[in-house]
């Protein structure tokens, strides 16, 4: 083989390679669109049609499996979506800051370390196991402290969930805080204030954008979260009237519902309705998360 | 004469039983507030001019006791402490801290107004002190106190999120600790999966992990390396960020929804191992990505241009320099990736995890029990169904799966901690 066929080979083989790293790394693009794609692709035969999206989003009767009229409305499921989310971030969001705050400004170096690999392990946690906590430890703990007659109900799921988010709440705050330009706090400093005046004057302010999307980011996950919320919150579809009462949120009734629904009924399709809106809540959350964020470092750079 | 020496003055009353004409010793202590006052400025006016202003760290001190001559246990700290600042502008005091009295006829004045009827009690101190100018305050004080309790309250919640936690696993151990043993792991479910072991589901789950792995990883590292490597600064790029970020925050119940329109389908894989392990890779593309992403980006610029300089191409720079320094990071991500897709429940419901499968017990068989077409049983789909679906099942036996299940998870982010804690230690830039 003579050396110019040889350079030939290598030229082609290299182009080859990198339209290969081209076409992966363009391919994140293609599968949120195939997702988008394939999740519509089921939901819209019934979605302009069948779906009365009145009814739909303003209606607590949820009787898919009616012979007489199946309803299909689901108030009572976003109701219970919604009050789990907002109980969770209640508990999350202020002790994932807590926390944050305490491993980056308060905390040594030792025991950072240390803290981060422990919430890394908890983040790492299977969400069916966490359902299983729920499920088996939670639900009797709750029974015994409030004395309500199940504990498998919207403060067990939002327990579970604040525990979940918490990680992804506190590493995102983390960052944000460690964002925060080291002048700010030796400035801080030189003006004689104590490290809670940095944190509560200077830092909080400073990284408010990136706390933002920390909390985002955490309803995000809660909202999305399907296993727990599945095995930790009952099955009663119904607008909740206390923390106490079970409801069914919209992850758990696409989980609880599909293996059941006819392929290609309206149930299943309507469950794919509902998947597509659980898509475009997290896109938006997402979206927002990031815009939030690229705009501190807009500013930064600025 | 100027004095060259801080000094303590100590001076006694004792309103119980001593005579109108003590002098301020011990033996002799004053009667009354009133003539401890008089006879104190006195004193200090008469014989050390410089006492009367409190210079320095002087102090004046007024003991009770019980008796002339009999002192009784004092206080570690004064109960009452007043301060003086003679080097200041100061208005009329009140003697706190952040209002001190001028002089040391204006501190006895007030010390009388404030302790006008009320009696002193034996033991009690009354402590007159110069306030330093460079000690703290009463507002530094005060923040410094804030600043202890913002600490104790913080550490409080960070432990709070995190020792009730390790009690629950901890718990969730020992229940599960009269089933675990080697035979749980290596026994097939039995008697509709109220005993036996895990075996099936556990290969079902080491099946759609390795699948998952084999699709992901490729695709994962390429495009990790395209977005640090060969992506400008552009829309395009943007888009594709973007996208990583939508990937990663897609709920998991609609990866499997996908999984469902996608692979199951339109691809005609139907309900399978390799269904639901493809809809697993795309859900754990995300973690690959950006690790990868990071891992890349850790390495310096220099290496590159070096090499670029030596006259590589781009795709040489990144065979021979960029990725043999950035593989721990890259494997950092793989693993992880391997703990997600080991975890998952919802994206492999409607793909092909199946509730039970009958699986040959011995031999090879029992080693490859399913094809790529076959469904599979899975470790947490398993747990799923004998906790909430199965009835008759032991406690032991459903807190042996989460705890293997758990445990299979831990293990394998202990090893990615391993990875990246040694390499870090080796990092030679």
């Amino acid at each position: 083989m003579s050396h110019s066929m040889k350079r030939t080979l290598s030229v082609i083989s290299e182009s080859l390679v990198e339209w290969a790293i081209r076409i992966c790394g363009w391919s994140a693009i293609l599968f949120v669109f195939a997702i988008f794609f394939f999740v519509f692709r089921e939901a819209v035969p019934v979605l302009f049609t069948q779906l009365d999206l009145r009814e739909f989003f303003t209606s607590v009767n949820w009787r898919p499996d009616s012979r007489i009229r199946p309803q299909f409305g689901i108030l009572a499921l976003l109701a219970g979506t919604a009050s789990v989310t907002i109980l969770a971030m209640v508990i999350s969001v202020p002790a994932g800051f807590a926390a944050a705050i305490y491993l980056s400004e308060f905390c040594g170096r030792k025991p950072r370390e240390t803290l981060k690999i422990v919430i890394e392990f908890l983040a790492a946690i299977p969400s069916v196991v966490w359902g299983f906590i729920g499920y088996m430890v939670l639900n009797p703990i709750i029974i015994w402290a409030t004395g309500a007659p199940i504990g498998i109900n919207i403060l067990n799921g939002a327990i579970i969930l604040a525990l979940m988010s918490v990680p992804i709440i506190m590493s995102v705050g983390e960052d944000a805080l460690k964002a925060v330009p080291d002048g700010y706090r030796e400035a801080a400093v030189a003006l004689g204030a104590s490290r809670w005046q940095i944190v509560y004057k200077v830092l909080l302010p400073a990284a408010k954008n990136g706390l933002l999307a920390a909390a985002l980011l955490g309803v995000g996950r809660a909202v999305g979260e399907t296993m727990a919320v599945l095995m930790a919150t009952g099955h009663s579809v119904q607008i909740p009237h206390s923390f106490l009462d079970p409801v069914r949120t919209l992850t758990a009734t696409i989980a609880a519902e599909l293996g059941e629904a006819v392929e290609g009924g309206t149930h299943y399709r309507v469950l794919f309705v509902i998947g597509s809106l659980l898509m475009i809540i997290s896109l938006v959350v997402n979206l927002t998360a990031d815009l939030v964020v690229k705009g501190i470092r807009g500013k930064q750079n600025a | 004469m100027p004095e060259l020496f801080d000094r303590a003055f100590q001076y006694f009353i004792a309103p119980a039983g001593s005579d109108e004409r003590g002098d301020g010793t011990a033996a002799r202590p004053f009667q009354s507030l009133e003539r401890a006052a008089a006879l104190i400025v006195d004193n200090h006016r008469k014989e050390l001019p410089a006492v009367k202003v409190l210079s320095g760290g002087d102090e004046v001190e007024l003991v009770c006791l019980e008796r002339p001559g009999f002192g009784s246990p004092l206080r570690k700290q004064p109960r009452f402490r007043y301060f003086v600042a003679p080097d200041e502008v100061a208005l009329a005091g009140d003697g706190t801290e952040a209002a001190p009295w001028p002089d040391l006829e204006s501190a006895m004045a007030g010390v009388l107004q404030i302790h006008a009827g009320r009696q002193l009690r034996a033991g009690d101190r009354i402590q007159l002190t110069r306030r330093e100018v460079f000690t703290a305050g009463i507002i530094e004080r005060r923040k410094v106190a804030v600043d202890r309790l913002a600490k104790v309250v913080l550490a409080a919640v960070t432990a709070g999120l995190v020792l009730p936690l390790l009690a629950i696993l901890s718990y969730l151990f020992t229940k599960a600790w009269p089933v675990l043993s080697w035979r749980f792991l290596i026994e097939n479910p039995q008697n509709y999966m109220t005993a036996g072991g895990i075996w099936a589901p556990l290969v079902g789950t080491l099946y759609l992990v390795a699948i998952s792995l084999a699709i992901a990883a490729p695709i994962g590292v390429l495009a990790g390396v395209y977005l640090n490597e060969y992506a400008g600064d552009n829309w395009l790029t943007r888009l594709v960020n973007l996208a990583v970020v939508n990937l990663a925050g897609v709920p998991s119940i609609v990866h499997a929804l996908f999984g469902v329109g996608a692979f199951v389908l339109f691809a005609g894989f139907g309900r399978s191992v390799m269904a639901a392990s493809a809809t697993l890779a795309i859900m754990t593309l995300p973690v690959i990505i950006t690790s990868t992403r990071e891992a890349l980006a850790a390495v310096p610029q220099s290496f590159r241009e070096a090499c670029w300089n030596m006259g590589a191409s781009r795709w040489q720079t990144i065979r021979t320099i960029v990725l043999p320094n950035s593989i721990g990071g890259i494997l950092t991500g793989v693993i992880l990736q391997v703990s997600r897709a080991a975890g998952e429940t919802a994206p492999i419901l409607f793909t092909g995890a199946v509730f039970y499968v009958a699986v040959p017990d011995r031999g090879l068989a029992s080693i490859f029990p399913y094809s790529l077409n076959d469904r599979c049983m899975a470790l947490s789909y398993h747990l799923f169904t004998i906790s909430t679906q199965v009835t008759g099942v032991s406690e032991a036996l459903q807190y042996g799966t989460a705890v293997v299940l758990f445990g299979l998870v831990l293990m394998v982010n202990l090893v990615s901690i391993t990875v990246r804690v040694y390499l870090r230690s080796r990092k030679r830039w």
